[in-house]
């Protein structure tokens, strides 16, 4: 473990973590400017040029605000939830790719912080993880709605895991690699949303259920949940659990890109750029869905997770394990 | 230089986390420190070269089946435990269950074949050692047998569940 390798390794580790942490703020503005537009409003606009810095403000406005926590509340538990939501989202964008390696000071830099042979594994380990900041906020709060939120929540959330899993696998299949840059250099000449359309169909729709979006936001259903499982987190906890929502919302769409989309493959602009250009594209198609879905009931989320989604994966994957061995 | 130094890490919060999971008072508290032993096993599998275990570990074992411990948990709040055994009888099942680990540590160490311990990159493993096509490979031919024994009582498992839950068929 030389010096360059170290330097390397932390350089990469603070480009990603400083692009999650501000495309976070960016993103929540995107999302309300666009909403606001779909809706024939004009959304934020008096803070900085076009609203840029309303996020900035309302970030700041939550640092000052009062840290609350329930009398009855688990006090440690409470204070870990929030954390371990983040820390499971920004774990899995460690071994996402935005670019193919290159050549500088005489050494091969790959664009990913790090690529275990098991990348899109630690991804899922990553996600299911990140179930327990969920259940965990519920439960800590002692409160009704939260714990009903938390526990609606991680239902939801292990049940589409299941089926976005299922989606995966017949990426796999067809790059033999569990490894998300090999995956990504195997998409040169064809993007596999090409052969493999209905898994990214579903693999789409699993993942905004998996990160709690409408129209899958059932978690925080308003009208029956108050808000939820962070219906008692105030400050920083409730911005905390803002941060890892959007930074989730991040991971799985880069992972739809790198696995569906070409990943970092495009003409003339260089592989980081048309990776951005990917990764907005889809974050704007997360918004539009929920500018137009109204929300599910409960019953129709799980039933839809259950007998739709997850046997359709199963027979694409088995057909495609079919088509792989009859083509050799 | 590393490797001992996290291997003292993770076993040092492994054995952490168990004593915890074992006095602590509250359900929900052991539950989570049972996924702080499990998440430390995960990091000892990766010492051994085996990351697809670890993955298998974080995402079956701590993932899915603690999530569901800790539904059951939440769900019936216990407050309190309730004792299954008398304390003398618990003493005596705990002693003789924790003698019974012992010697199978102490058979399996002291063993010939046991003294060889963790591979290391000196020992010169094969390229594609703890790779999932490794493993596969492994499972659907030397341990074949085995395996699809397990998958027959997975499902065995998996129909049990459903007749439980499902009282009226008819």
């Amino acid at each position: 473990m030389d010096l360059a390798f170290f330097i390397e390794a932390l350089v990469k580790i603070l480009v990603v973590l400083g692009f999650v942490l501000l495309g976070v703020p960016l993103i929540v503005w995107m999302e309300r400017k666009v909403l606001g537009h779909m809706q024939d409003r004009i959304g934020p606009q008096r803070v900085g040029p076009f609203g840029l810095l309303q996020t900035i403000a309302d970030g700041i406005k939550l640092f000052f605000k009062e840290d609350l926590v329930p009398a009855q509340a688990d006090k440690v538990v409470f204070a870990i939830a929030p954390a371990i939501s983040v820390v499971t989202a920004l774990a899995a964008a460690s071994v996402i790719p935005f670019g193919d390696q290159f050549r500088i000071f005489g050494r091969d830099v790959p664009l990913h912080i790090t690529d275990v042979n098991i990348a899109i594994l630690f991804l899922l380990g990553a996600t299911s993880m990140g179930v327990y900041g969920v259940v965990l906020g519920g439960w800590a709060s002692n409160s009704k709605y939260p714990l009903l939120g938390g526990l609606r929540a991680s239902a939801q959330m292990i049940s589409y895991e299941l089926a976005m899993g299922v989606a995966l696998v017949p990426i796999i299949l067809m790059t033999g690699s569990l490894s998300l840059a090999q995956i990504g250099r195997a998409q040169g000449h064809m993007w596999f949303i090409v052969p493999q359309f209905v898994a990214f169909t579903i693999y789409v729709i699993c993942a905004v259920a998996e990160t709690n979006r409408a129209p899958f936001d059932l978690a925080e259903a308003e009208t029956e949940l108050v808000a939820g499982f962070h219906t008692e987190f105030s400050s920083m906890r409730f911005a905390l659990y803002y941060l890892s929502e959007y930074a989730n919302m991040m991971v799985v769409s880069a992972v739809a890109i790198t696995c569906f989309l070409g990943a970092w493959h495009g003409p003339v602009l260089p592989g980081p750029v048309w990776f951005l250009i990917k990764l907005s594209l889809f974050l704007f198609f997360y918004v539009w869905l929920r500018a137009t879905f109204p929300r599910l009931r409960y019953d129709q989320l799980m039933a839809f997770g259950w007998k739709v989604l997850l046997p359709v994966a199963l027979v694409n994957l088995a057909v495609t394990a079919v088509v792989l061995v009859l083509k050799g | 230089m590393l490797e001992p130094l996290l291997f003292a890490m993770f076993s040092g919060v492994a054995i952490g986390c168990a004593l915890g999971v074992v006095f602590h008072k509250n359900s929900v508290h052991c539950a989570l420190l049972l996924v702080g032993v499990l998440l430390s096993l995960a990091g000892i599998f990766i010492l051994l070269h085996a990351q697809f275990v670890a993955a298998l570990q974080v995402i079956v074992y701590a993932g899915a089946i603690m999530v569901l411990f800790l539904f059951v948990v939440m769900l019936l709040n216990v407050k309190g435990e309730v004792p299954l055994l008398t304390p003398g009888a618990a003493k005596g099942f705990g002693f003789f269950f924790a003698l019974l680990i012992l010697v199978e540590l102490l058979w399996t160490v002291l063993s010939p074949g046991g003294q060889e311990g963790a591979p290391s990159e000196a020992v010169g493993l094969p390229r594609d050692f703890g790779s999932p096509a490794a493993l596969g490979r492994l499972l659907y031919t030397t341990w074949l047998y085995p395996f699809e024994i397990t998958s027959i009582l997975l499902l065995v498992a998996v129909v049990g569940a459903v007749v439980l839950a499902k009282r009226k068929f008819f």
